[in-house]
């Protein structure tokens, strides 16, 4: 018996060896070969021959395609100029007084207005300012001119401020900053995914102000989970939900924003109504439970020569099963019953 | 108010019933007139099993401490053949001594579930304090909750049940005595003899005593 499993072993290896074994490729006999090619026909003699197939159509030349210029290529655009020199000081003299800056008149007047309106109504809401400077796509900020370094001269009081360089039409060239009060509180990772899904929901659209209107709509709501962060709460598995929303335009965003903002602040109240709602029932509960009730005490005339009681209530059987217990209610006299 | 043999209705102040000449002299002969000291909760018949009996003091004691004027007591025994549950209901609670009720809380606050377990009946027997407070529906309610138990033989289960419901009657009661006692003192207050109403109205008509004295000091 010990030998068994040894035996079974060498039989599966031997009969696996044997199946492994490729049978022979089956060949011509002479004469069937000759049979068939005097019919003219030998099936699967195209398939297995090297020849040309007949009848092929020659294959076609390939198209000739207009190579695109050099402005067509993604990613080729050259900033040329720098700021022009009468700009600078409006741009970064002082700290701006609009939460939108354009000197140069980028924007035109709706849009601009369009913009500073939601960039008010974001101040209004958030505790993050968002100060936007303007500029060309394909303009370059003069090398004299040191971010970091302005922002912390400009943005180190008051009020908590994301800066944004944002380049109109070139999206993907915009720089964020924040305001040092919160650059340690806010990582740099989460700046630069706020960041980059702000510029991925800018590419939605094609036109230059519908781009800078996404970017802003996304930006804004990054910011508050920034701020949420800022409050020790951990930002929201739920972030994707709010940037897919995000496309369905500016009104439905900042309702969306109003609406998250208003329940994170109602949020509080309605904890503290319902808990004190809870305590109120618990104690009147308890109150209820401690209570101690009192009868008003008449003077009642004895009955049937009864000192302390006749009060007489229900009696009731309960011999039966199968009756309803009023139906066993005993209102039978005694001298009934015992007949 | 009925009569604990006839079951027929009687007035308030009847010294026997109209009807039958039912007394509580017709229970002494029966059941005996001497006093008798028992329990507040006596299981004669043994029905109540080892833990049943915590239960059921515990229920009866959230009672007495809800409404501190009553006590609740329990009475099961084997009646026989002859005994009636009414009447011996109606001649516990008169001639019974409680011995762990306090001596302030007479017999007139007490409720007393009596129940035979051999001619499986239950009955209820309240003192004149409950008398404007408690129909003989209310205890038929009460007893009806425990029905289900007792026909399993579940009698703690039931008794609990009977008291629990009790509990929420008498609360009830005692709010609306709260609220408006004229109407439950109306239940036991004698109707007016004929004597009184002249009375009262022949007093209607003679001068109040501060009268008499203004006029006998003009004189």
């Amino acid at each position: 018996m010990k030998f068994l499993p040894a035996t079974l072993a060498a039989v599966f290896l031997t009969a696996t060896a044997t199946a492994l074994e490729e049978p022979a490729l089956p060949t011509w006999h002479g004469k069937e070969r000759a049979e068939l090619e005097a019919k003219g026909w030998i099936p699967g003699a195209l398939l297995l021959s090297h020849d040309p197939i007949p009848d092929e159509p020659a294959k076609p030349e390939p198209l000739q395609v207009e190579q695109p210029k050099p402005g067509e290529i993604a990613g080729d655009l050259k900033p040329s100029p720098e700021i022009a020199e009468k700009f600078l000081p409006a741009y970064f003299a002082e700290r701006p007084k609009n939460f939108l800056v354009d000197p140069q008149g980028l924007l035109n007047p709706s849009d601009y207005r369009d913009r500073l309106s939601f960039l008010n109504y974001h101040a209004s809401d958030s505790s993050i300012d968002l100060f936007v400077y303007v500029i060309g796509g394909d303009q370059e900020i003069p090398s004299a001119v040191r971010e970091e370094e302005m922002i912390e001269r400009f943005f180190t009081e008051g009020r908590p401020a994301a800066i944004v360089y944002y380049y109109l039409g070139a999206p993907q060239r915009s720089v964020v900053y924040l305001s040092p009060s919160i650059t340690t509180s806010v990582s740099a990772a989460e700046q630069r995914r706020a960041l980059e899904s702000s510029v991925m929901q800018a590419f939605e659209k094609t036109k230059p102000s519908e781009q800078f209107e996404k970017f802003l709509v996304q930006m804004s709501i990054r910011i508050y989970w920034m701020e949420r962060m800022l409050a020790g709460e951990t930002a929201a598995a739920s972030t994707p939900s709010i940037i897919a929303t995000a496309g369905a335009g500016h009104a439905k965003s900042a309702k969306l924003i109003w609406l998250q903002a208003l329940a994170l602040k109602a949020l509080i109240p309605a904890t503290i109504l319902f808990g004190a709602f809870l305590t109120a029932l618990g104690f009147h509960h308890w109150l209820r439970l401690r209570a101690r009730y009192r009868f008003p005490e008449f003077e009642v005339e004895p009955r049937l020569g009864g000192a302390h009681a006749a009060g007489v209530g229900a009696v009731i059987s309960f011999a039966s099963a199968a009756l309803p217990p009023a139906s066993q209610r005993d209102q039978v006299p005694d001298y009934l019953r015992r007949a | 108010m009925k009569c604990p043999r006839c079951v027929q209705r009687i007035h308030r102040a009847a010294a026997s019933c109209p009807h039958c000449g039912f007394t509580l002299a017709d229970a002494d002969a029966r059941f005996g007139a001497e006093e008798v000291h028992i329990r507040s909760l006596t299981d004669s018949a043994g029905i109540l099993r080892r833990g049943d009996r915590p239960r059921v003091e515990a229920a009866m004691e959230k009672i007495t401490r809800r409404f501190p004027q009553l006590f609740v007591a329990i009475y099961t025994g084997s009646l026989g053949e002859v005994a009636n549950i009414r009447q011996f209901g109606f001649w516990l609670l008169n001639r019974s001594a409680f011995e762990d009720v306090p001596v302030q809380k007479p017999n007139e606050a007490g409720i007393l579930i009596t129940i035979d377990p051999e001619s499986k009946a239950a009955g209820m027997v309240f003192g004149y304090l409950l008398d404007p407070f408690l129909e003989e529906s209310d205890t038929f309610d009460c007893l009806s909750r425990a029905h289900a138990y007792w026909l399993e033989g579940r009698y703690a289960d039931g008794i609990v049940r009977v008291l629990h419901h009790l509990d929420g009657i008498l609360c009830k009661r005692s709010r609306q005595a709260r609220r408006d006692p004229e109407h439950f003192q109306r239940k036991v207050v004698l109707p007016a003899q004929m004597g009184d109403l002249v009375r009262r109205i022949r007093a209607g008509h003679h001068p109040s005593p501060e009268e008499q004295e203004t006029e006998e000091v003009r004189r």
